[in-house]
Parts: structure tokens; sequence; C-alpha cells
């Protein structure tokens, strides 16, 4: 299934997400998720600012929106980093499409 | 990525953050093993009434998280022998904590198989006290317990269940190390690690202590073991000098405490004692969680401890400034255990360092 920006996604309820440090950080829950169960992901400021949109109630879209206004970028830029992010995120099952 | 290689423990190392526990959810065990340091009959009702609740379990897992904690290890006594266990193990995984479990093994069951594979474990290590019945249970003192242990580590390696398998090894079993080690080799890549040193009990109850010091293997037997094994042997002689420059900073101070206790680990006792760590149990060092919080242990408490000093000549002039001291089993809390205070110089655990270190050094 290709992803696009009319799409809304959501974190899974296969992992856990915490902060920790001020650093987003999530830990699987059941078997199967990303590459190994015992694999720990951790995202850098954009992966973690994407992240916390992910709140279920925007599609993807309005989440490059609200991102553009946020940051220094056009939105080609902004859709290009969020759809490759989720892409990955929705293949290791750590974000599912609703 | 790996647990040691995740960059943000740099971070949370420079803050002094509390990384990961040890839950001792209870003291008592199925098995009766000679040189156990903590195990109490499974029926003993006055340990089981002083056990922590489920309730008091996600309470302290709940305060651990905010501080940041991100691994906790399950241990005992035997865990499996709570019948709650599932539920602990799982409201430990749902805080977003990599769990870890110490069993015997014995009691593994298909429910226990069903939950490890839907939510796997980081790991579950599984201790060998022998690779034949009859060694087996010369140490557990429990016929027919090594049926169930294999019974039950088969099930975890048929379900392809993450097991690490690590031996102690005593008088009761060292002549049939190899046949252990074998019996290790044939089920997991990992590097065969035994331990033979044994340390006294928390409760120091003499007459386990007794049991414990029959179970303990002599110097000579200890670098006989150290030499048999060409591995392990030479992990020796590498990590050897390094242990042995590092006490030199040691001197000048009166310090008690130079090892890592503090930096990031604790363990919590069946009970609700919080201790810097798993052999420490002198009072003074410990405090109690139902009285206080897990923040208070760790941010106020703990730097209290590492505070200690001792001026005490025995040891001032002895481990002290022993350059072996970071190689040697000697420890304030083996001290205490041993007797009952924590700057006393212990001559087995010297004698063993001595003879090992000679050995490596030659």
């Amino acid at each position: 299934m290709e992803l696009t920006l009319d799409m809304i996604c959501i974190p899974s309820e296969d992992i856990v997400a915490r902060v920790i440090e001020d650093e987003l950080v999530i830990v699987p829950l059941t078997a199967g998720i990303g590459d190994a169960d015992d694999e720990l992901y951790t995202m850098n400021e954009t992966g973690k600012a994407i992240w916390l949109h992910l709140d279920g109630g925007t599609s993807l879209r309005t989440i490059v929106e609200e991102l553009t206004a946020e940051f220094n970028a056009t939105s080609e830029v902004i859709a290009e980093d969020v759809l490759g992010l989720v892409a990955e995120l929705v293949q290791k099952k750590i974000v599912v499409v609703q | 990525m790996e647990i040691q290689e995740f960059p943000l423990w740099a971070k949370m190392e420079e803050r002094k953050s509390l990384f990961s526990f040890t839950l001792e959810i209870t003291a008592r065990c199925n098995n009766d093993c000679r040189h156990c340091y903590i195990n109490l009959p499974p029926g003993d009702q006055h340990a089981r009434s002083r056990e922590l609740t489920l309730e008091e379990i996600n309470e302290l897992a709940d305060q651990a998280v905010e501080l940041g904690a991100l691994w906790v290890l399950i241990s005992g006594g035997e865990p499996l022998l709570r019948e709650d266990f599932p539920e602990i193990y799982l409201l430990l995984k749902r805080k977003g904590l990599f769990v870890s479990v110490f069993t015997n093994a014995t009691l593994v069951n298909e429910e226990h198989i069903a939950l490890f594979r839907k939510y796997p474990p980081r790991d579950i290590e599984v201790t060998v006290y022998g690779a034949t019945a009859e060694s087996y249970e010369r140490v557990t003192q429990k016929p027919g317990s090594f049926a169930a242990f294999t019974k039950g580590l088969d099930l975890l390696f048929e379900n392809g269940v993450n097991v690490r398998l690590k031996a102690v090894v005593m008088r009761s079993n060292f002549k049939e190390l190899p046949v252990i080690a074998e019996f290790c080799r044939a089920r997991t890549k990992d590097y065969f690690r035994f331990d033979p040193q044994l340390h006294m009990r928390f409760d120091r109850n003499e007459e386990r202590n007794m049991l414990i010091r029959s179970e303990r293997l002599t110097p000579e037997e200890i670098v006989a073991l150290d030499r048999a094994d060409g591995e392990r042997f030479s992990s020796l002689q590498k990590e050897c000098q390094t242990l042995i420059d590092s006490a030199v900073g040691h001197v000048g101070c009166d310090h008690l405490f130079h090892c890592a206790l503090g930096q990031g680990e604790c363990t919590i006792s069946y009970d609700g004692t919080f201790r810097l760590c798993s052999s420490l149990w002198a009072p003074g060092t410990v405090y109690d969680l139902r009285e206080g919080s897990l923040r208070h242990a760790w941010e106020e408490f703990v730097p209290k401890v590492l505070d200690m000093r001792s001026r005490r000549p025995e040891y001032q002039e002895n481990c002290h400034n022993c350059t072996l001291i970071d190689f040697c089993l000697w420890c304030p809390a083996h001290a205490h255990l041993e007797t009952g205070e924590l700057d006393v110089p212990i001559e087995y655990f010297c004698r063993v360092a001595h003879a090992r270190a000679e050995a490596i050094q030659s």
C-alpha cells in the first residue's frame, strides 16, 4: 500500500513511546515490531516533531501544513520527510494506517 | 540497537539517571540450592506475606520509568513461583521497559511460553547447576528438578525464546564443568560463562552459610578452572591489567565504595527494600520503599551511602591499598555478608584474588 498525504496514521498499540531526557524512545511491546524484539528506536528532532503530530485526528497533509508553519522549510521538503519517515514506521509496524 | 550502544546512555550516565533495576519479586524458591544466597522455602508464609503486591510493583515501576529506567531484570528467588508472574511481566512491558528474567526454568509452562512468544523478553537467563540429574539435584536438593529443568528449557528453546545460559561452579558440580559447558554450548552460541565464587546469604543464616562455605572451591581449584578454559583465561589476562591499574586511584581516599555502585542501577527486594546493588544489605545502606519513594531513594539516599567512609586500619592497610581490589570478590557488600562489617578484609577472597592474579600474570 502506497502512503499518501490524505491518510491518517497513528502509533501502533504494539509499541510504547517514551520521552527520556528529551529524547523520543520507542520500545517494542510485542513480537514482530521492527527488525528485532530487543531493538530500540530513537528519532532526531524532525522525526520527533512528526511523531508528536501522529495523534490520530489529523491527516498527513494537515501534519505537513502544521510542520511547515513551525519549521523553516518548504511544504514539499516537509512532505517528503513526513512520507519517508511514516512509510518506514509503517513498514516496521511502529505506526499503523487508520 | 543494543541497549548498551544506545546513545542516550551517555546523557543518562552524565545526569546520574536510573537506567535499569533488578526487581526481586520473591525470595522463595522451589529449589533449595546449596550455594544460594537468598532462597527461602516455597511455602514460607512470612516471606510471602511481605512480598510486594501487584499494585505496589505497578507504583514502583511507574516511579522507575519516571526516573528514566529502560530495563528491568525480574529475579528472585524463583520468579515463576508467583502465580501473578504473567501480570507482573506484562505490567512491566507495558511501561515501555525492556524485561529480562532470571529463572531456573523448572516451572516454565505453556502459559509462560505463550506470554513470551507474544511479548518477547529481552532475554531469559537460566543457570545450569549440572548436566546430569545426579549433579544437578546434588546442588538443588530437589528430586525431579533436573527433569523439570530440561523440560522447561526445551520449551523455551523450541519456541524461539531468547535464552542465555550460565553456570555456577561449586564443590558439588565442579568435576562436571566440562560436561556443563558442553551442555550450554550445544544449546546457545553465547560465550560460556561460569562463576566459581560464592558469597554468603542476605539473611546471614549461619546454618546455610556453613553449607555455602563447604561448597567453595579452593583458590588452586579456581585457578585450575580458569586455566582449563582457554578463552576465559585469555580474556582474564586481557582484562587483568586494567583492573589492577584502576585500583591505584583508591589511595589517599577513605571512601568505602569504589565500584559502580549508584551508577544507573539499583535493586528492589521482594519486600520493597531499596538496595544499591544485589549484594548490599547492610543496615544504613538500604531504604524502605514502602515508607518513601524511589526518587527520594535515588536522589537523596544514594549519595549518602556513596559518601560512607572507613578509617579502620585493618581495611586501610589491606584491601583499600591492594592493587588487586578490583580483581577481588571483596567489596564492602560482601564483607558485610561475611562478617557483619563493611570494612573487614576476607581472607578467602584475598587468597583467591592473589592466586588468580599470580596465574594470570605468570
